[in-house]
């Protein structure tokens, strides 16, 4: 009766507001305590002002998700697919932006899941092998998108320049809405079927075999990536997007011991870069993206250097030239 | 050699033929395979063994005859789970799969109806269980990288085993693995099949290895032209004889005859010549 009670009460407290709405809820407070021990003039406020604060939630879950992803998108060696799908994001928000639909993302994901869509079954049926169809995708949707805004849209402008390298203050409440609805999806998805990616992803004739269903999984996963993808555009825009799903991964991967402690890393490692990046852009005043996918590279090089000193001079393995 | 504890037929194809991207590469085979069997699959490259062994999984499907496992056609419902795979995983696994042995491993545990599941008490017995039958207890936690060709092929072996599998089917195991591993591994075959009935079909080049172990051979090349004890399968040097070449290299390779006349002629198609992995 208790819990009945409570979730009545929480219901009432959260009416008419949305997912986003609705974790922000639970999160201000936190994020409120934290901020005055925030270092720096700007940065605090991504903990106490509220539009801030659905950058930084936003950016955060997106940083979550995309280290599950991006971890399962290197083991399928398909890297590259969340740089594509992102240039076929623009091909939709573009098309979204000339239609003055409320929402230019909304375009952007049903896009970007056709694209998804017709990119596996390209590769299930070895139609196109999947670097060629990416290519084909990518070059083509962005053409669409550019000629679109040229002829129609008015061109390039700071709305547009906010989806191509992303802009934080795109993030309203709606947007946050839908990325955290597709950060839920996402994350239940990729943790329930955990082993069956792995599985798929390491051995798919072994994983056929077993009865697992491999081309309905693949493309399941493939969707996800396609909406997850969406969700990062506004954080790091278009042309940067593999700087949160990729990168963290890659160097998770240089420290890891297993899959499992790989995907950990890709979060901590995913979740610093964020962080530093939106700190470093606060306070130097760039561009929020640039500066994500800047720290996110300087993070990987950093390991990758660490890693090759620390086999040459402390752990020696071999005589090999 | 030890007497087969189980008779019952496993796996019968019956005038298999397969043609892939418009080229006939087996034709009318016939091969029946007993519980507890090791049979080791040799012929040349191209010669149809890997085509057979995924005709035999299910992936392939025949142009013309059947294929019978536990009387039913492969991929139905009652032969999910009780076949298993081992490819060339100690050369082929992406270098990006930053995997351990029992994370492997536990992958072999999911079943066709619970490939949702959260890892369960019963398969972390099994895995455990797996891991000490295939020798890898002091590396249970390593990355597979890390690990020799002989010690990922084990992991692999692991996989297959985890499922339970009743046959298991290995597409060119030895690759990648040095002489000393080989033997261990293939002691570890013999042992599944006699100690635990597993049936075993395994396509391998290393040719007198092989013969040391399996219990029976077939030699393929388009069609089955060998299939009987591994006593008496011919050796290197009469199989040169029949083609008229009386070199004494090594390896045991993949020259198809130049013409049709030529392979009417010849009906064995083996050729010497060097190579790394000495016979």
């Amino acid at each position: 009766m208790d819990i009945l009670e409570w979730m009545f009460s929480l219901s009432l407290e959260f009416e008419g507001k949305g997912p986003g709405g609705i974790l922000l809820e639970f999160l201000s407070p936190i994020l409120e305590f934290l901020g005055p021990m925030m270092p720096g003039e700007v940065f605090p406020y991504f903990f106490t002002m509220a539009m801030f604060q659905r950058a930084l939630v936003a950016s955060l879950i997106v940083s979550i998700v995309a280290g599950f992803l991006g971890t399962f998108l290197l083991v399928r060696n398909l890297s590259l697919i969340g740089d594509g799908l992102a240039h076929v994001s623009f091909g939709g928000v573009a098309v979204g932006i000339v239609l003055g639909g409320f929402a230019p993302l909304w375009y952007a994901l049903i896009f970007s899941i056709l694209a998804a869509i017709i990119i596996d079954q390209m590769q299930t049926r070895n139609l196109l092998t999947g670097d060629a169809s990416i290519a084909i995708f990518l070059t083509g949707t962005l053409g669409l998108g550019l000629v679109t805004l040229r002829i129609w849209g008015g061109g390039i402008t700071t709305d547009v320049e906010g989806y191509l390298f992303g802009s934080l203050l795109l993030i309203d409440e709606q947007s946050l809405d839908l990325i955290t609805t597709i950060s839920i999806i996402a994350l239940v998805s990729i943790i329930t079927l955990y082993h069956s990616l792995l599985a798929i992803s390491v051995d798919p004739i072994a994983a056929r075999v077993q009865g697992i269903p491999v081309r309905s999984i693949g493309l399941y996963f493939s969707i996800i990536t396609a909406a997850a993808v969406v969700s990062m555009v506004q954080i790091v825009g278009v042309l940067l997007v593999t700087a949160i799903l990729v990168t963290p991964s890659a160097t998770a991967q240089l420290l890891a011991k297993s899959f499992r402690s790989c995907i950990i890393w890709a979060q901590i490692i995913g979740i610093s870069g964020i962080l530093l990046g939106l700190y470093l852009s606060a306070e130097k005043n760039t561009g929020s993206g640039s500066m994500i996918a800047l720290v996110s590279a300087t993070i990987f090089f950093l390991v990758l250097i660490s890693q090759i000193i620390l086999k040459k001079f402390i752990q020696p393995t071999g005589n090999f030239n | 050699m030890e007497i087969i504890a189980c008779q019952n037929q496993v796996l019968e194809v019956s005038n298999l033929s397969v043609i892939r991207s418009g080229t006939q590469v087996i034709h009318d085979i016939n091969l029946s395979v007993s519980c507890g069997e090791f049979i080791g699959i040799v012929g040349p490259n191209g010669g149809g063994k890997s085509t057979l062994l995924l005709t035999i999984l299910g992936i392939l499907k025949p142009n013309t005859g059947t294929i019978r496992i536990f009387d039913d056609e492969p991929m139905s419902k009652n032969v999910i789970g009780k076949i298993g795979w081992v490819p060339q995983t100690a050369s082929n696994l992406s270098s990006n799969v930053q995997i351990t042995v029992r994370e492997l491993i536990q992958l072999g545990t999911l079943k066709n109806k619970s490939y949702f599941q959260i890892y369960r008490k019963k398969n972390r017995e099994l895995v455990e269980k797996i891991i000490g039958v295939v020798g890898l207890e002091e590396v249970a936690n390593t990355r597979l990288s890390s690990l020799s060709g002989g010690q990922r092929q084990r992991a692999a072996i692991g996989k297959a085993l985890a499922s339970e599998a009743e046959i298991i089917v290995m597409d060119e195991p030895m690759v990648g693995v040095d002489r000393e591993s080989r033997n261990s591994l293939l002691k570890l075959l013999d042992n599944l099949c006699h100690e635990e009935n597993k049936t075993i079909l395994m396509v391998s080049h290393d040719l007198s290895t092989i013969k040391q172990t399996v219990h029976r051979m077939v030699y393929l090349e388009e069609t089955i032209r060998y299939d009987g004890s591994t006593s008496e399968f011919p050796d290197l040097s009469s199989l040169a004889k029949l083609r008229g070449i009386t070199s004494t290299h090594n390896e045991y390779s993949s020259v198809k005859p130049k013409s049709d006349k030529d392979k009417k002629s010849n009906p064995i198609t083996i050729v010497l010549g060097k190579g790394k992995e000495g016979v």
